[in-house]
């Protein structure tokens, strides 16, 4: 089909000449015509470059000019470099509130049937405490700011995935500047 | 869009020109997204190895060796230019960053391939990292 051809360029020529309100971004030549086909379309499955009709996670906030679209990027980009922020931030911030190092020793069986001492440090928090509270608080507002980039990385646009990639690297660039000189190396899955 | 998973040989991922429709694109999409799902599993255990190599060449103390050293009470060593470590230090950082582009995209990526809600790239995604996590913390423990 030769709709594949044309998947950015003519990606605005689409909504000017389709009746449905709903932008019909190019699909593969492997989609049916069946009586589906509005319903197939209405979310974009494939990555596209565009501005007209973009809609943004919430009902009224829809793109249709160039300058709305690089306020959308500059938006989308400022929330991604918050979000590296508040990661870094919520970890530093839990480890200048770490209230009690516990250490207890338990004896382990070793090789050739002597025992070793296995030490075990568990830090703590008290759960009423205004730290832990602080950091219950940030968590949510962490998760929800993670979902929000899924839902935007969502849209499929490409200006707008741009916007989170990027967004991310300055981010994690500035904020872990200072403080990879006294990470913990063995954390992981951040 | 049909919100459920299904089984089905015929998907399109991601982007218009990768559309799947027989069972041998199938298998090797499937392929593709494993190993992408093993990349992301690498690079995530690739990114603080990578970190620690370079804070040790660069002689910056980790948190593991000043805790060594603030227990042998032993006086600080500042003997590199600050100039040039600081300098050999930012490229290294933004190289971290770089590495850090790609690990959120790639996530973003696999994200978008479930999302298609095919059950064969599902799995595919599940082995893959469970493939990947496997590799990783072994393989690169020993460079």
């Amino acid at each position: 089909m030769d709709h594949s051809h044309h998947m950015g360029m003519s990606h605005t020529d689409h909504n000017t000449t389709t009746p449905p309100s709903h932008h019909h971004p190019t699909t593969s030549a492997s989609h049916s015509h069946g009586g589906d086909m509005d319903h197939m379309m209405m979310m974009p499955m494939t990555f596209y470059f565009g501005f007209k009709n973009v809609e943004l996670l919430f009902s009224g906030l829809v793109i249709n000019t160039p300058g709305e679209m690089a306020g959308a990027f500059v938006a989308v980009f400022l929330l991604a470099v918050f979000y590296e922020g508040l990661k870094i931030g919520r970890e530093s911030l839990l480890r200048k509130s770490q209230v009690s190092i516990r250490y207890n020793s338990m004896p382990v069986p070793g090789p050739n049937g002597t025992t070793l001492m296995e030490t075990h440090k568990t830090v703590g928090q008290q759960m009423l405490s205004f730290p832990h509270l602080l950091q219950t608080v940030l968590h949510i507002i962490q998760v929800v700011v993670s979902y929000f980039l899924m839902l935007i990385f969502m849209t499929y646009n490409g200006y707008l995935c741009i916007a989170v990639a990027a967004g991310a690297g300055t981010g994690y660039f500035f904020f872990s500047w200072k403080k990879a000189v006294v990470v913990d190396i063995t954390e992981h899955c951040h | 869009m049909e919100m459920h998973f299904i089984f089905s040989d015929k998907v399109v991922l991601l982007f218009d020109f990768w559309s799947v429709h027989s069972p041998a694109g199938m298998a090797f999409s499937v392929l593709v997204v494993l190993l992408l799902a093993v990349l992301y599993e690498s690079i995530k255990v690739g990114k603080a190895k990578l970190l620690h190599q370079a804070l040790v060449s660069l002689s910056i103390p980790t948190s593991q060796q000043l805790i060594e050293e603030m227990d042998q009470d032993s006086s600080g060593s500042d003997s590199p230019p600050v100039s040039k470590t600081r300098l050999r230090w930012f490229l290294c950082h933004f190289g971290q960053s770089l590495i850090h582009v790609v690990q959120v995209v790639i996530g973003y990526f696999i994200m978008l391939a479930v999302m298609s809600y095919n059950t064969w790239i599902f799995l595919g995604v599940v082995l893959g990292s469970a493939v990947g996590y496997y590799l990783a913390y072994p393989l690169f423990s020993m460079v």
